[in-house]
């Protein structure tokens, strides 16, 4: 098991819920409207007058042989759209109940 | 969940829910009536007191002034006038405009019980009288006639007035100029005294023979009868055979001592239609009945009532109110319609799309339709203003859907689908499209608590206007993102053909965007000099409000005059008509803009209730005159008026003229504006004397005509002065022996002849060779209780005398009133010149000018919408200090006001129109519009000062990106307004003034603040910045080290 964290531009929202569905990922959970910005580039996401545009996050918890395939679908995403802004992260569950 | 989230997710919830406005709203439509303006309700109550016997003197210490003491504490009075005639007292009480006329009525009521106490015992009881607009006839028919003039009353009567006053709404229709028929018996005073009879015998006499008395019911049999004498004559000439009286046995009949003369009345008005003798039907409708529905229905029944009237009976329409409403809306409809075309047209220019022009120019309707349900809902009707309030607003309207569109355009560009888009696109702007919106409402609401007579004008634009950006908000919220979502695409496509077009305009529009870059980074390297060169402009601006003339209310072209003429006092009636003739003939020659041309002339009767309202007499000619439409003649109506007085000085005849434009003298709008100079003083002579200088001295003045005195000319007349003491010695008193005068010269009404259910005066007076001189009513015998009799000669003596004229007060002093109508010339200039003749004339003591009618109404107009723009100013700040939470970028975007009203004076300096009260409300209007640009341009600069950006290239590139929207707004409002500014139509002089000082202010205001408030911002900006340095430093020093 891994733990996958999506964090991306509101806009991604319900691609992104859909696409894991597809991908028989049943378990989620979401945080509707988080702030942050990039590391490198990219326009801050803090819903504020300067920066009005909001970000969502995601995580969920997938089997090993899953997170190749839905990386490389999120990364498609990003590629499609660079600038509204979508990155993932992941890592290792040691123990569920 | 969010008005715009689920909008989007329930598409056909928010089509349907705006299908439904549209439809309530359009059958809202088609039930508004239509009417010129908004209900103007009467702010005017009358109390008439007769108190027969009494002079203009007696009647204004005994009957007026006590009533005007009591009446003067009635709750918002604004002014009390009275005039005291000879019999009568009018006392006209002018109230507040807004305030509810039956409560005052009331008030009124109590107040003259109180005083009728104190009223002398032969004064009657006063009558409330409440005057209202709906006292102006809507309809004036003319008649011609030839043959069947001498029975044109009854015929009229019954073929056409009977059948018009059956139209519901219809309130009285009255037939003037068609004399009545009337019985006379004219006495031979010489036989009727040779038989010792008297007028009063006679009449008595013929009273009592004219009667069916019933006499009660019998039996005979098993049957009942009722028993009746029909003694009524069913012939004049039955009346011949009575008997009047016995001499020696043999029988006195009427025929002996008089002769029946079965004809017209011998004294009423003539009317003249197109120089034919005929008549006028006069229609006025009831209150609160809609003028246009039913002259509708009148000119409708005019052909039938047509066909059964005599072929030398002609009907035709000399004035129909309603043909200029429906003309005057016809041409604000046309209005409306072009501004949207426009507006169509701008948005597409910048946007380059159908889908995204379709879902911004769909606002405009909606808001537009949704406003006729308000209107339907209050019992309003589509007017000029609420016309006027949809025209200003279609530029306005868009505003919001524009703001939010183009937010989504970018959310979608940047890669979201665009439904979420949609979505998160309008909540990012949500907040500051409601801001925007409420900077106007801030402007238009408060136009609906202005009171007074611009009050009731403009409560319906605030609330119109108010209720269209209302609507225009949530539909910018709610339709504009669900309509994005369902028509905006990801990846926009072009054809050919938006190539060819497109590809030009948007290269002209980034040379335009670079361009005004390029003029920022210089204007922000020179801040000071740019300041200074636009506070220069300003103040060079200024100087032209020295040149724009000031007026109330632009004279409308409605095509219609009214003239007015007097002869010397007394002059019989065919002298007038003679004259009268003349001058129609000349006018028919030198303009052909004549339509219709009718006049009126001769004593009215008085069951003639419009005619008696005004004035009339033998001596007083009174001319109404329809022109064709305006666009079908090149000159003006002021125009022909203004030769039309030049003509009517070459008539020595007329003592006094005026000529109207609109019909009617100085009334509110539409009409010629006036200045009325009020002189009050006590001392008759004192008055008239600085009346006449006055008017030597108007004369004087550029621009002023048909200058009026209000006081009527000394009236000669001739009075018989009774010896009281002679007449007690007769056992006469005056009333007897003044009775006896009034029988034999005006005639006692002995008894009515009754034939086919009309009835006719019988009255008994001297024949006419018999009342030609004063040896006539010197020979008057008057018959003594004793029995014996005595000359008029002998207990009175005949003389010839001036009577004091009408007394005229106003606020409980006698005034007399000098107006002037203002021709050419703005009216400030007459009011400045003439009070500068005032200040060199010598006045005495006690009599005191002051300036009044039009000239008023404008000063209380103008203070009330300084006012108004004074609260809409801090309004406006209050909302944009809230938006911004700040006190100074508010303060900064106020500057761009400044600019917009040197606009304003510039462009009606150029265009030669004057500051009334149409062009201030354009101006007022604009504090809202204008701070709109402002408000753009600020936002987005310190967006970009929040995001990091220098204060330089934040103000440069802020001030780029945002030209467009700028510009796209600023034009749309413009382009709105143009069809208003340069409209030809009828009554486009009205808004016409509004529209281009709107344009003027907004053209203007709009440049310099682009290029003034990027500056200023800068300067405080560096202000801030630098003020933060140094606190800095300052907590940095504090800090032990």
């Amino acid at each position: 098991m891994k733990a996958i964290l999506i964090t991306f531009d509101q806009a991604y929202y319900e691609r992104i819920v859909t696409m894991l569905e597809k991908n028989n990922c049943r378990g989620f959970t979401a945080w509707q409207q988080v702030q942050g910005r990039g590391s490198s580039d990219g326009e801050p996401h803090y819903g504020s007058h300067a920066w009005p545009s909001l970000a969502s996050a995601i995580i969920t918890m997938v089997e090993d042989s899953r997170v190749e395939r839905i990386l490389s679908i999120l990364h498609e995403m990003d590629v499609a759209t660079p600038k509204l802004g979508l990155r993932a992260f992941t890592w290792n569950i040691e123990q569920t109940i | 969940m969010s008005l715009y989230a689920s909008a989007v997710k329930r598409p056909i919830m928010t089509t349907l829910c705006f299908v439904a406005v549209a439809i309530l709203g359009l059958f809202s439509l088609s039930t508004l009536p239509i009417d010129l303006y908004p209900d103007i309700e009467t702010n005017t109550i009358m109390v008439m007191t007769s108190y027969s016997g009494a002079s203009a003197q007696d009647i204004e210490q005994n009957v007026t002034r006590p009533l005007e003491n009591a009446l003067n504490s009635v709750n918002d009075l604004k002014h009390i006038t009275s005039k005291s005639r000879e019999n009568i007292s009018v006392i006209t009480l002018e109230f507040e405009y807004g305030k509810d006329i039956d409560v005052l009525t009331n008030d009124v009521r109590d107040k003259l019980d109180m005083v009728k106490s104190s009223l002398p015992d032969n004064a009657e009881n006063p009558i409330i009288f409440k005057f209202s607009t709906d006292m102006i006839p809507i309809v004036l028919l003319s008649v011609q006639a030839s043959e069947s003039m001498p029975g044109l009353y009854k015929i009229l009567d019954d073929a056409v007035a009977n059948p018009l006053a059956r139209i519901s709404g219809v309130g009285s229709v009255s037939i003037s100029g068609a004399p009545k028929r009337e019985i006379h018996v004219y006495i031979d005073p010489a036989r009727l005294e040779a038989y010792g009879l008297s007028v009063e015998t006679i009449s008595s006499i013929i009273a009592a023979e004219n009667r069916n008395i019933p006499g009660g019911s019998f039996d005979i049999g098993s049957d009942t009868y009722s028993l009746r004498v029909q003694g009524e004559f069913t012939s004049s000439d039955e009346m011949k055979n009575i008997v009047v009286g016995s001499v020696n046995g043999a029988n006195v009949y009427l025929s002996d001592v008089a002769r029946i003369d079965d004809s017209l009345e011998e004294r009423a008005q003539q009317t003249y239609n197109d120089g034919k003798k005929g008549a006028m039907i006069v229609i006025q409708k009831q209150s609160g009945a809609n003028s246009v529905e039913i002259s509708n229905k009148v000119l409708k029944m005019l052909p039938s009532l047509q066909k059964r009237l005599p072929s030398d009976v002609k009907l035709g329409v000399i004035v129909d109110t309603s043909d200029n409403i429906r003309n005057t809306i016809n041409s604000l409809v046309e209005t409306v319609l072009y501004a949207l075309l426009f507006v169509i047209i701008v948005v597409f220019g910048f946007l380059g799309r159908w889908r995204a022009t379709l879902i911004i120019v769909i606002t405009i309707p909606i808001s537009l339709i949704a406003s006729f349900i308000y209107l339907a809902i209050t019992g309003n009707t589509l007017n000029i203003v609420s016309l006027s309030a949809l025209s200003i607003s279609i530029g306005m309207v868009v505003d919001d859907a524009i703001v939010v569109l183009e937010n989504v355009t970018t959310h979608i560009e940047r890669g979201s689908d665009p439904k979420q888009a949609a979505v998160h696109g309008t909540n990012e702007v949500a907040v500051s499209v409601i801001a925007s919106t409420l900077t106007l409402i801030a402007v238009f609401f408060p136009l609906t608590l202005v009171t007074g007579m611009t009050g009731v004008l403009f409560r319906q634009l605030g609330w119109m206007v108010t209720i269209m950006m209302i609507i225009s908000t949530v539909c910018a919220l709610s339709l504009t993102p669900m309509l994005c979502s369902q028509l905006l695409r990801k990846d926009n496509k072009h054809g050919r053909i938006y190539r060819i077009f497109f590809t030009p305009i948007n290269r002209g529009l980034d040379a335009f965007d670079n361009g005004y870059a390029w003029l920022l980074t210089k204007v922000v390297s020179h801040k000071t000099v740019t300041i200074l060169v636009c506070m220069l402009i300003f103040i060079g601006s200024v100087s032209f409000v020295r040149y724009v003339g000031t007026e109330f209310f632009p004279t409308a072209d409605d095509g219609r005059l009214g003239v007015n003429l007097e002869l010397p006092i007394g002059t019989r009636v065919e002298i007038s008509q003679e004259v009268t003739d003349r001058l129609v003939k000349e006018w028919r020659q030198k303009y052909p803009e004549i339509m219709v041309l009718n006049y009126t002339t001769g004593q009215a009767s008085s069951d003639n209730t419009f005619a008696s309202l005004s004035d009339n007499g033998p001596h007083i000619v009174s001319m109404n005159i329809r022109l064709t439409d305006p666009g079908d003649r090149d000159r003006k109506i002021t125009e022909i008026a203004a030769l039309m007085r030049e003509d009517l000085k070459n008539y020595p005849e007329f003592s006094k003229y005026q000529v109207n434009v609109g019909g009617n003298r100085g009334s509110s709008m539409g009409g010629q504006a006036t200045v009325d100079f009020e002189i009050y003083g006590y001392d008759f002579n004192e008055t008239d004397s600085v009346a006449r200088q006055l008017q030597r001295a108007l004369e004087k003045i550029k621009g002023t005509a048909d200058i009026r005195i209000s006081r009527s000319e000394y009236q000669p007349e001739y009075q018989v002065d009774f010896d009281r003491e002679k007449l007690a010695l007769y056992g006469l008193n005056l009333q007897t022996a003044a009775t006896y005068l009034r029988n034999r010269i005006n005639g006692s009404l002995a008894s009515q002849f009754r034939e086919d259910g009309e009835e006719y005066d019988i009255k008994v007076m001297y024949s006419p060779e018999h009342r030609t001189a004063i040896s006539d009513i010197e020979n008057i015998l008057i018959y003594t209780p004793s029995g014996g009799s005595v000359r008029v000669k002998d207990v009175g003596k005949v003389v010839e005398r001036f009577t004091p004229p009408t007394i005229e007060r106003k606020d409980r002093e006698r005034i007399i009133t000098v107006s002037t109508v203002v021709n050419g010339v703005p009216m400030s200039q007459v009011v400045e010149e003439s009070q500068k003749a005032i200040d060199q004339m010598h006045i005495p003591v006690g009599v005191n000018i002051q300036l009044a009618g039009s000239f008023e109404d404008q000063q209380d107009s103008f203070r009330d919408l300084l006012t108004l723009a004074v609260l809409i100013v801090i309004l406006v700040y209050i909302v944009m200090a809230a938006q911004f939470e700040s006190y100074t970028y508010p303060a900064i975007i106020m500057t761009s006001l400044l600019f917009a009203f040197s606009g304003v004076f510039i462009i009606l300096y150029l265009s030669g129109h004057t500051l009334n009260v149409m062009s201030m409300i354009g101006a007022i209007m604009l504090i809202g519009i204008v701070v709109k640009n402002g408000i753009v341009l600020i936002d987005y600069i310190s967006l970009n000062r929040e995001r990091g950006l220098s204060i330089r290239s934040a103000v440069i590139l802020g001030g780029k990106s945002r030209l467009r929207p700028v510009v796209m707004t600023t034009l749309t409002t413009i382009l709105g307004m143009v069809p208003m500014a340069v409209g030809t139509g009828q009554g486009a002089e009205m808004w016409r003034p509004m529209g281009t000082a709107v344009i003027g202010g907004l053209t203007f205001s709009t440049i310099l603040t682009l290029l003034f408030v990027p500056a200023l911002y800068c300067i405080f900006a560096y202000v801030g910045v630098k003020r933060a340095r140094k606190s800095n430093r300052k907590n940095i020093q504090k800090q032990p080290k």
